[in-house]
């Protein structure tokens, strides 16, 4: 880990994280759900202002939706993963649009592939996907194959060869 | 006469892949400007979870499709940050060399996008031609002209011979000769500077809040590239310069990415000096099928400068052979996004297909 890292890590005791060091350039800070957003100012206001990417990851199997938030410096080119996890059934968490503008499109996002709910955001409306009707496609229960089989049912298709072979030959319109 | 709604786009050979704005405007002004993406949404994050990993790469060049080799790069750094994989010292230099060609590739096409909306088709042609030349230093060295699928995870798919290496010399060589026609024809136009001088402006602060990176922040005075701030390959042993202006307008972005065009031949020529020889250029990761290869547990998050500002993949495994959950960051997801509803509202309508091509909204890697 970089020293202007270490300094800043040490500024986030109070939070009581987990710290993870992935990189020389790149932590992974795992903090409790309701001490993200001060973390997030925390980071902000020592340089990580820009809010690389915001996303969602599906833990299924601890019924765990873990929300991550990539803060990157332009000063000295560190990143901090900022990560917390929250309830998979009742996924509400709170927005961070006053610190980042563009978090509203992300989270706007993320309310439709994850279903995740953001206080504070009243535009939650679909951004990429139209007349959605199932359950949030990013999640790892939702499969894809079976939902085309059920909305794109299968055909039956008899072909008619005499008949294709006279509309090629131009003795009948097809 | 009102409020009138007009769309812009999906469809419009003013717009590099599908992608609408809804406009309310008044006479010629943008009073409200809503962006409508969805139209490239083809689930690649989903697709990627149910592929092996090195699949993959078959699959993400599609993701932006005038820059396709970022993706690739951002991929295949990211699993080899989780994997702890060190890559062949040369296979790091040819990746340098293609993401730089691709850079020159993407900014021909964008100085040649401009042309389009403002009507100097010359640069249009020049720009397509001239680009052209790049897709057959591609096609000699990977097999395909647009998606090379040529970075994979531990290095690169084939070795650069003598004889491309003599290949791209050359293409260097003739591409910086016709720099300074380009130049006067122009950027010296008439046409050129009253459409583009002073229009879109953007301060730095604003910039910096919306998050823009690349050519729509550099504009504004501030240094910023991740190829210097966090360098990744071996940015820091090559000597480049980061152009920047102060204006902040449309203009001073389109004259930027030509700027780095002679960057970029710069970095390439001191990369195939400095690249030492070898046939080693990749890795293997596992015995057997490359498909069966497994990634240990961890996420990471891997960011490069693409030609229209930092891409980034976050890459998550559980230890098994496909990929958990992949995220990525498209360049243009802020100005594309938040900008257009922002910063378009007291512009003129021409304004609008000038703002996508400036800022390089790029709809596939919006939508995803």
């Amino acid at each position: 880990m970089m020293s202007s890292m270490n300094d800043v890590v040490k500024s986030l005791e109070g939070f009581n994280p987990f710290i993870e060091e992935i990189d020389e350039r790149e932590v992974k800070v795992t903090v409790s759900p309701d001490r993200v957003i001060a973390v997030l100012e925390t980071l902000k206001a020592n340089g990580y202002s820009h809010l690389s990417l915001m996303t969602c990851v599906d833990w299924i199997d601890d019924n765990q939706l873990e929300l991550v938030y990539i803060l990157f410096s332009w000063k000295d080119g560190g990143k901090f993963i900022v990560s917390t996890r929250i309830d998979r059934n009742n996924p509400k968490f709170f927005t961070v649009k006053e610190l980042w503008p563009v978090a509203r499109f992300y989270e706007r996002e993320l309310h439709e592939f994850f279903g995740v709910e953001f206080e504070g955001n009243d535009d939650m409306r679909p951004l990429f996907l139209e007349l959605w009707d199932e359950k949030p496609p990013l999640r790892k229960d939702f499969d894809p194959r079976d939902y085309s089989r059920k909305k794109f049912p299968d055909r039956k298709y008899e072909k008619d060869v005499i008949k294709e072979a006279k509309i090629f030959r131009g003795e009948i319109n097809g | 006469m009102g409020e009138v709604k007009l769309f812009f786009g999906p469809n419009h050979p003013g717009m590099h892949g599908n992608f609408s704005v809804h406009m309310y405007v008044e006479g010629d002004i943008v009073k409200r400007a809503r962006p409508l993406p969805g139209f490239l949404h083809r689930g690649f994050e989903k697709l990627m979870e149910r592929r092996y990993w090195y699949s993959n790469i078959a699959l993400i060049p599609r993701i932006c499709v005038p820059e396709p080799d970022i993706n690739e790069a951002c991929y295949a750094m990211g699993v080899e940050k989780i994997a702890k994989l060190d890559v062949p010292e040369r296979a790091q230099w040819i990746r340098m060399i293609v993401l730089e060609l691709a850079r020159i590739a993407n900014h021909l096409m964008a100085v040649g996008g401009v042309g389009g909306p403002i009507g100097l088709y010359t640069a249009s042609y020049w720009g397509t031609a001239d680009r052209d030349r790049i897709l057959d230093i591609f096609e000699a060295l990977t097999g395909a002209r647009v998606y090379h699928m040529y970075i994979v995870i531990g290095g690169v798919r084939k070795n650069l011979t003598p004889k491309i290496e003599d290949m791209i010399w050359k293409t260097l060589d003739y591409i910086e000769s016709r720099l300074p026609d380009y130049e006067n024809l122009i950027f010296k136009n008439r046409i050129l500077h009253s459409r583009l001088k002073g229009r879109l402006l953007l301060t730095r602060e604003q910039a910096l809040e919306m998050g823009v990176t690349g050519v729509g922040l550099r504009a504004t005075g501030v240094e910023y590239d991740v190829r210097k701030v966090d360098p990744y390959l071996f940015y820091d042993k090559v000597d480049f310069e980061v152009p920047t202006a102060t204006d902040g307008d449309a203009f001073s972005r389109v004259y930027l990415k030509f700027k780095e065009i002679s960057q970029s031949i710069k970095i390439i020529r001191q990369a195939l000096e400095k690249m030492p020889q070898g046939d080693k250029v990749n890795v293997a990761v596992s015995k057997g099928s490359a498909l069966r290869r497994i990634v240990p547990k961890g996420m990471a998050y891997a960011h490069i400068e693409s030609a229209r500002g930092e891409y980034g993949f976050f890459v998550v495994s559980d230890g098994k052979n496909k990929p958990y959950r992949v995220a990525v960051r498209g360049a243009s997801y802020p100005q594309g996004l938040y900008g257009i509803e922002k910063y378009l509202p007291g512009t003129r309508i021409e304004d609008v297909p000038l703002w996508l091509a400036t800022m390089d909204v790029c709809a596939p890697e919006i939508d995803r």
